[in-house]
């Protein structure tokens, strides 16, 4: 095992240029910049009135309107959590009855030890006895897929994980990409053609599983496969890793699609090779192209 | 470093990774992160080097003063290293929080830089028992992505490299007190010798394996590390054990054996680009941070 | 390093005599090499004649004093309690160690504060007992252990590593096994294990380049002799990795045969325990 692949170290002279074509003309708009001078708009998030009853920006980003509600969309905010939204998050802390759940939002957000299922699968009342021992079923630093249930008054957001396909997440890699760069779908769990699971959350958090052996979901989403995962499985969960950041740097939508259209396109690189800016471009440059022809 | 939380899942993933010799990000245990280095890149300075590494962002400022030699050591001059974990990098790293990391890294290049073997510092005496040159390497972490020594030793390396300090036309001792001159042209300088200059390669004992360059998230998996200074000919200036485990004594053999032969490669090909940036000419366009 | 600037340093920066020895004269001749023979007749491997004992400090929870050679190192260990600013739930408990010279123990005279190589030794004991210390058996508690060298000898910090463990363990500080620590120094070829304060002085300094081999250094290795396990590793100099093998397995040999007269000293110190209840119990009768 005493291989040692060269080290390239690189130049600034040599560096290769990030900027890919932008798109056609988008509504950019940056703070303090006039949106509309008309009146009979009405304003939403990201805007403000100034002296003058003309409308502005107020933060830096995109034109949404819809009728006459403007309102600017920030490129690059904390997740909103919206009802019915799946979320990947990481548990903070446990505190009485509930843990606190990092979703990339504004606030922490609350799963509460009514909202998930018990081992066992049994439906039954919450004893004294499962708050004391809250930390066999999910401990500090464990993945989570939840939905958001419901929001409280001050932003923050409610999880459960009533359902089977949800709960604690076992082996696999977890990224973090802007929480812009997800769209709102119909279903956010895609099984990929190549067999790992993708989970892409919200709020950002994007969820790759490895393809484990035991499928057994009895259990109520609490057990944790910790077998060992083969080389192939290990080799498609490394290349997908690389594919959703090089599509997260170069501002792409993720989807299942465009994850798709990214893997194969980088089938002709190894996994490791996938980090250098060259393949970088080249990937985010063909997988652009290919969702364009649509 | 600071530590990420990751699931127990998370973990046994990584590790049975490590052991089949393929990472979470598709690379072997002995593979390195592409890296971009750029020096002279701060015309206030006498040298100065910025490293990206994956994540990790690092500048380094070398200034040269002239102060008196200690009295134990008239006839050399004197090096200091100060890190500074800027609160940029991460929220944690504000005030003092970045305190103890920032002495384990100074320290750690002290130890690397203190034998004669990999810097003289007999040539930077200017008047033995008067004057002599200080040089202050100040390094600043931007961006802290895992594998914070690796990359501040290379900046380090290459920062020393393309320092210049100003040529001595003049020392004489005047009635006992030294008279200084330097020359006033600012092309006019000496460079340091930096083919000897060390590099520190840190092993991250995960499992039974040891892995270079590692992330933040291979960092956490670790139960203890082994930073090395390696010199170009591949002998260690100073070796030590970081992390809270143990290790079995044919394992630190073997950890000290991969990282002499990564530390090897590490410092030819960091020197090659340094050659090749020198190459380019006083005339090359200075990035920096744009782009 | 920047100095503390809040608190009030000593009198003005004083310098210690003998640099202005002249050098040329007989009586001052230092050595320059490491000689073939050893001062004190020992061999290349032998280790210096240790003296423990615990339960020394009346005050704390645990103590010990070790001697080796004329290296006196006196520690103490007290009682687990709350880590100080700390919030959040951590699943072990924490191990605070400080290490420190008194200021008359070397040649060169020590300020009261740590100064930067006090500090690094500190967080080199505190790695050397961190994996022998059963550290999930307090949670969200520290131990605080306090190693004080009052003559330094050579080898001071091998030697507060051993004293420390014994300290621990004389507190009843849950430990998966004693720490063992040996000092070695490499000068050109030749290592000797448990270095006096001379060959110290020696193997930190580059020997000649007219020399054929340019190894010099010094290494402190603790081991854990019951598993088999290095628990903390410090070298410093510039070696060759072909020197660095036999060191370490003549180390680690070393520490295995230190292990039997740490146990004894704990064993004494039980038995007299025991005796000393013993008589409290039939004087109440």
């Amino acid at each position: 095992m005493d291989e040692c692949p060269p080290i390239t170290v690189r130049l600034a002279v040599d560096r290769t240029d990030m900027n890919l074509t932008a798109g056609e003309n988008i509504g950019f708009y940056t703070p303090g910049q006039e949106v509309s001078s008309q009146t009979g708009f009405m304003r939403g998030h990201g805007t403000y009135v100034d002296e003058e009853e003309t409308l502005r920006a107020s933060v830096a980003g995109v034109l949404e309107k819809v009728n006459k509600l403007i309102s600017v969309r920030p490129l690059k905010t904390r997740y909103q959590g919206e009802i019915g939204d799946v979320v990947v998050g990481r548990i903070t802390e446990l505190q009485q009855k509930r843990w606190k759940v990092d979703t990339n939002s504004k606030m922490d957000s609350v799963l509460l030890l009514s909202s998930v299922n018990l081992p066992g699968g049994e439906l039954r009342r919450r004893s004294a006895e499962d708050e004391q021992t809250m930390r066999r079923y999910l401990q500090e630093g464990d993945l989570i897929c939840a939905e958001v249930q419901s929001t409280f008054a001050d932003g923050s957001l409610s999880l459960h994980t009533r359902v089977l396909k949800y709960g604690k997440l076992s082996q696999g890699i977890m990224l973090k990409v802007s929480p812009a760069l997800i769209k709102r779908k119909k279903t956010h769990f895609h099984n990929l053609a190549n067999g790992a699971i993708l989970i892409l959350g919200n709020n950002g958090y994007v969820w790759i599983g490895a393809n484990t052996q035991e499928k057994d979901q009895s259990e109520g989403g609490f057990t944790q496969d910790l077998s060992r995962v083969a080389l192939q499985d290990r080799e498609i969960c490394a290349r997908l890793r690389n594919c959703i950041l090089i599509l997260a740097e170069c501002n792409i939508l993720l989807t299942d699609t465009s994850v798709t259209y990214a893997y194969e396109e980088s089938m002709k690189y190894t996994p490791s090779e996938l980090l250098q800016s060259e393949a970088i471009i080249d990937v985010a440059l063909l997988t652009q192209q290919r969702l364009s022809q649509f | 470093m600071a530590d990420i939380p990751l699931s127990l899942a998370e973990k046994t993933f990584i590790l049975h990774g490590v052991d089949a010799n393929f990472r979470n990000d598709g690379r072997i245990r002995n593979e390195y992160r592409a890296m971009e280095l750029e020096t002279k890149l701060m015309p206030q300075t006498n040298g100065s080097a910025r490293i990206r590494l994956g994540n990790t962002d690092v500048l380094v400022g070398v200034k040269v003063e002239v102060d008196t030699p200690f009295p134990d050591n008239p006839f050399e001059g004197k090096l200091e290293f100060f890190v500074d974990c800027s609160a940029n990098a991460t929220p944690a790293f504000e005030g003092k929080g970045g305190d103890s990391l920032a002495t384990e890294i100074s320290n750690t290049l002290a130890l690397a830089y203190q034998s004669p073997h990999a810097i003289n510092l007999k040539t930077l005496s200017i008047l033995p028992h008067q004057q002599c040159w200080k040089i202050y390497v100040d390094i600043l972490i931007l961006q802290c992505g895992g594998n914070l020594f690796d990359a501040v030793s290379i900046a380090v390396k290459a920062a020393l490299y393309s320092t210049e300090i100003p040529k001595v036309t003049a020392a004489t001792l005047d009635g006992g007190k030294p008279d200084i001159q330097l020359s006033d042209d600012p092309y006019d300088c000496i460079k340091l010798d930096a083919k000897n200059f060390p590099v520190l390669v840190t092993l991250c004992k995960i499992g039974d394996n040891c892995v270079v360059d590692p992330s933040s998230e291979e960092e956490t998996c670790s139960s203890a590390s082994i930073v090395l200074s390696t010199l170009p000919d591949g002998r260690f200036t100073s070796v030590v054990k970081m992390g809270h485990g143990s290790l079995q004594p044919t394992t630190l053999i073997k950890t000290l054996e991969i990282g002499k032969l990564v530390g090897i490669k590490l410092n030819a090909s960091v020197m090659e680009s340094l050659k090749k940036e020198d190459a380019l000419g006083t005339n090359r366009p200075i990035f920096g941070f744009l782009r | 390093m920047p100095v503390d600037q809040r608190r009030i340093n000593g009198p003005e920066v004083t310098i210690p005599y003998n640099i202005y020895f002249d050098s040329n004269a007989k009586q001052t001749e230092t050595r320059k090499t490491l000689p073939k023979k050893r001062t004190d007749g020992r061999d290349s491997t032998e280790l210096r004649k240790i003296f423990v004992k615990t339960g020394i400090v009346s005050q704390a929870k645990g103590s010990a004093y070790i001697e080796m050679g004329k290296t006196k190192v006196v520690c103490s260990v007290f009682d687990p309690r709350e880590i100080p600013n700390k919030t959040g739930y951590s699943l072990q408990g924490e191990l605070f160690c400080e290490f420190k010279f008194s200021p008359f123990s070397c040649l060169k005279r020590k300020i009261h504060q740590q100064d930067s190589e006090e500090k690094e030794y500190s967080i080199i004991l505190q790695r050397a007992l961190e994996s022998a210390v059963c550290r999930h058996e307090f949670p969200n508690f520290q131990v605080d252990v306090y190693a004080l060298v009052l003559d330094n000898g050579g080898s001071s910090l091998a030697a507060a590593i051993m004293a420390s463990s014994l300290a621990l363990s004389d507190a009843s500080v849950p430990m998966f096994g004693l720490v063992t620590a040996v000092t070695a120094g490499i000068y050109q070829d030749r290592f000797y294990l448990d270095l006096t304060e001379e060959e110290e002085v020696i193997c930190s300094k580059a020997p000649d380049e007219s020399t054929s081999s340019r190894n010099y250094g010094i290494v402190i290795q603790a081991n854990l002799p019951q598993h088999g396990q290095i628990s903390e590793f410090f070298h410093v100099g510039s070696m060759d990795l072909a020197n660095m093998k036999p060191t370490v397995e003549a180390i680690t040999t070393a520490c295995k045969e230190l292990c039997p007269v740490m146990q004894q000293c704990l064993v004494k110190s039980v038995l007299k325990a025991l005796k000393r209840k013993e008589n409290m119990e039939k004087e109440d009768q």
